[in-house]
């Protein structure tokens, strides 16, 4: 079936007792126990370890990137953090692209290196540059691809060959683009994460995260860490990103229209220095994203001539984007990585991989395009 | 749960089986629109009313289903229907069995909403009410027309606390076959169970102190299955056949729910005030503990009594449990557990010293509800009781100086310590 009627069919059956056609929230610690000898024969002891509203949105999600299971946690760094638990342990190294979230950059450096784990950021736009930074005891590449905020991308099929010849695990941060354009494990990663906060949410209701695996050998140690550490999604929000997930496709279809327009109206611009969108044949891996995947996302980025004390006024100043973190929502933001969410990135490490002082983020939103496009215009005159 | 029938224990488990698919221990929030049939047979069926089952969350949910479960047990009621608030459980309890040339008589002393519903929404569609002082006896006996067909009224008056002499008042209703219908919001089942004194339908806000937490606005009506509406042809909607459901004779079919059933398959289907799934979900939380908190309800509220009984700055203080509260006989009679954790009183210096009180505590929430957890205060003549007149006010029992408390579930020493500090601005502003 196609990924539009598996969005909103996958993992949900009418509720067997009452017929209700959606999934009833279970709410519920516990679940009762028909007797010691039949323990976990409705599948459920302790919402912890598993919960049927939860379970419905894992499976929905392993069927829309055909993996095997995955398991849903309170956000989507709950989700990273459980992967490197999983798959990296004190004396294990692991390469990861060298734009990535901010936050996977912090729980990299600040926190799992507290464990004894090593880090190697590598260029991840250059298959050799990884296949250079794997070492004797490389256990996972992990792909944030396309990176956030830098919008560069990476050859999954060939990092997920150097990860296959290193026995590492190649985990995939898909959130950017989603399986809806984005296939990470049909490409070859053995793992993808999410944070489903963002397209698979949509609406900028919840937090949550995900991880899906391709195979069983993952999907147990990725859920043995869900159950050990217990940074699990809650009944409600994924309720509400199972509703979120029926219309993905078409808020990133339209979404990612409005990034179009607007990049390219960006690219026009004379008062801008220079624009970065996948979709843009300017943008230096355009041909990668073409071949792996079917859409480019709804993430921009772009700076304005002036730099950061123009930027920051524009950001200031610019009516209907909101200046604000999250992406992915169909509200429109406008973000300053630099104070905002890569400020915990040494500046060292930022002018390196190309996070500049004066980059404004675009998530563009589900408004007419022609608004914001006029919100730009009349930022970028004033700026 | 048929074996086990008192009231903590109904608190906790009545109307819940455990989950038949999972187990869930917690009943599952059911937020869906719709349920899926197995065949058009079960489907029609459901349709029309020949069996139970669910079709579209307006009409029933599982999880409101638990609710109203819940409180008809507590109630000691045969059939309950959740609404969308308090107000609307009123207004369908009411116009499922009144309609156009009807007559109610009502308590004057009630919720401004109730007694605003009475006075100028249902004259619209023909229904008429004459209100009578909840102490007259006499009153509600020469105030039964022809048309009467309802007797409605508080049993806690608000806001002048006075109660319901329910056994008397439900005897006039008796001998005219007109129903009783109560409003319980202020005494719950756990003060008072209604049915037992001859009340015929029971209504709640149960945003109030059945909820318990202000977190969710909700009604139920509860059918007590104790009135005989085949006595009389005065109740039509219940015991003649209802034409849009294939005939159907409600007091046939259904007896002592006839009542409940008329709210579900009229109301609910055509007027449509449902609640919400999540608000039940909430509500039932908020029921698990209510003996707990009406307890300490009642003990917070001894000891404000005694502490505002005694205070300079006070000129009044009325509760039904003061010897001095001319309802303070019916409320041992009714309200042996607690006559409620209302109490109204006035502050020395009248209107602008009440004021300056209101505007100086800080523990106790100025607003618009009763029954929190947390304490609540509001001064009644501008804001409840702002819509009507100024006859109707004193008839309601309201001064000017009055402020409501609604005493919550804070420790008492530092609410009388936040009083303090109210009591001293209202004594500057009164100057003496």
């Amino acid at each position: 079936m196609g990924f539009r009627t598996r969005q909103i069919h996958a993992g949900v059956t009418p509720d067997p007792t009452t017929g209700s056609i959606l999934t009833p929230i279970y709410q519920s610690t516990t679940f009762v126990q028909p007797s010691v000898d039949e323990y976990m024969s409705k599948g459920f002891t302790y919402s912890r370890s598993g919960n049927p509203t939860v379970k419905a949105l894992e499976a929905k999600l392993a069927d829309l990137e055909n993996g095997i299971d995955c398991a849903c946690f309170g956000t989507g760094m709950g989700a990273t953090t459980a992967v490197m638990l999983a798959f990296l342990e004190n004396g294990s190294h692991a390469v990861v692209s060298d734009v990535a979230y901010g936050g996977t950059y912090r729980l990299a450096t600040k926190v799992m290196t507290r464990f004894g784990i090593e880090f190697t950021f590598a260029n991840a736009a250059d298959p050799d540059a990884v296949a250079a930074a794997v070492r004797d005891n490389t256990a996972m590449i992990f792909t944030e691809t396309p990176a956030n905020p830098t919008l560069k991308c990476a050859d999954i099929a060939a990092i997920s060959e150097i990860a296959k010849k290193a026995g590492a695990v190649h985990v995939v941060d898909n959130t950017l683009l989603t399986p809806y354009y984005q296939q990470a494990l049909d490409l070859g990663a053995d793992v993808s994460v999410h944070s489903t906060t963002k397209y698979m949410d949509g609406h900028n209701v919840t937090v949550g995260g995900a991880a899906i695996s391709k195979s069983q050998e993952h999907a147990d140690a990725i859920r043995f860490i869900q159950n050990s550490t217990g940074s699990i999604m809650s009944p409600q929000v994924a309720w509400l990103t199972l509703q979120g997930c029926k219309t993905m496709s078409i808020r990133m279809d339209q979404q990612s229209a409005n990034a179009m327009a607007i990049a390219e109206f960006l690219e026009a611009h004379p008062k801008v220095e220079q624009v970065s969108y996948p979709g843009l044949k300017s943008h230096p891996q355009h041909d990668i994203v073409k071949k792996q995947a079917t859409g480019f996302g709804a993430m921009v980025w772009f700076e304005v001539k002036g730099g950061l004390t123009a930027g920051k006024k524009l950001m200031d100043s610019i009516e209907l984007w909101t200046l604000a973190e999250n992406l992915g929502s169909v509200e429109s933001l406008v973000t300053h990585p630099v104070t905002m969410t890569h400020a915990d990135v040494e500046e060292a490490e930022r002018q390196r991989v190309g996070i500049i002082d004066g980059l404004v983020r675009l998530s563009v939103g589900l408004e007419d395009a022609e608004d914001l496009i006029e919100a730009l215009e009349k930022a970028l005159d004033a700026a | 749960m048929s074996d086990f029938l008192e009231f903590d224990t109904l608190s906790l488990h009545a109307g819940q089986t455990v989950d038949k698919e999972f187990g869930a221990r917690a009943a599952p929030i059911y937020q869906t629109t719709s349920y899926v049939f197995p065949d058009t047979d079960t489907a029609s069926s459901i349709f029309n009313l020949e069996r139970g089952g669910h079709a579209y969350s307006r009409i029933t949910n599982p999880t409101v289903g638990v609710l109203e479960q819940r409180i008809a047990a507590l109630e000691g009621g045969s059939a309950a229907v959740c609404t969308a608030s308090g107000m609307a459980a009123t207004f369908v309890a009411i116009t499922a069995i009144l309609g156009q040339g009807d007559h109610i008589v009502a308590s004057s002393q009630m919720y401004g909403g109730n007694i605003s519903l009475m006075k100028n929404t249902l004259p619209r569609f023909g229904i008429t009410a004459t209100f009578v002082d909840p102490k007259d006896i006499d009153g509600f006996k020469n105030a039964i027309q022809d048309n009467t067909r309802l007797i409605y009224g508080e049993l806690i008056g608000n806001p002048g606390l006075d109660i319901l002499d329910l056994e008397a008042i439900a005897s006039i209703g008796d001998k005219h076959h007109i129903p009783f219908m109560v409003d319980a919001t202020f005494n719950t089942p756990y003060l008072c169970r209604c049915f037992d004194h001859g009340v015929n339908i029971t209504i709640h806000s149960v945003t109030k102190w059945m909820g318990g937490h202000g977190t969710a606005i909700g009604g139920v009506v509860v059918d007590g299955g104790n009135f005989d509406w085949g006595r009389t042809d005065k109740y039509p909607t219940i015991t003649e056949d209802y034409a849009p459901f294939q005939g159907i004779n409600l007091w046939e079919e259904f007896g002592p729910s006839a009542f409940a059933t008329r709210i579900r398959a009229e109301a609910m289907r055509d007027i449509g005030p449902s609640m919400a799934p999540m608000n039940a979900f909430l509500l039932l939380q908020g029921i698990e503990t209510l003996s707990l908190r009406m307890e300490k309800h009642r003990t917070n509220t001894e000891k404000m009594l005694e502490y505002l009984s005694n205070h300079d700055r006070v000129s009044w203080v009325s509760h039904p449990s003061l010897p001095s509260h001319s309802s303070h006989e019916l409320a041992k009679k009714y309200l042996p557990k607690g006559a409620g954790s209302i109490v109204s009183f006035g502050v020395k210096g009248g209107r602008e010293a009440g004021k300056a009180f209101i505007e100086n505590v800080e523990l106790a929430s100025h607003l618009a509800n009763v029954g929190d957890a947390k304490t609540l205060i509001i001064h009644p003549a501008t804001t409840t009781h702002s819509r009507i007149d100024a006859d109707a006010l004193v008839a309601a029992g309201i001064t000017e100086d009055m402020i409501r408390l609604s005493v919550g579930l804070e420790d008492v020493k530092d609410l009388q310590a936040d009083f303090e500090t109210g009591f001293r601005a209202a004594k500057k502003v009164a100057g003496d």
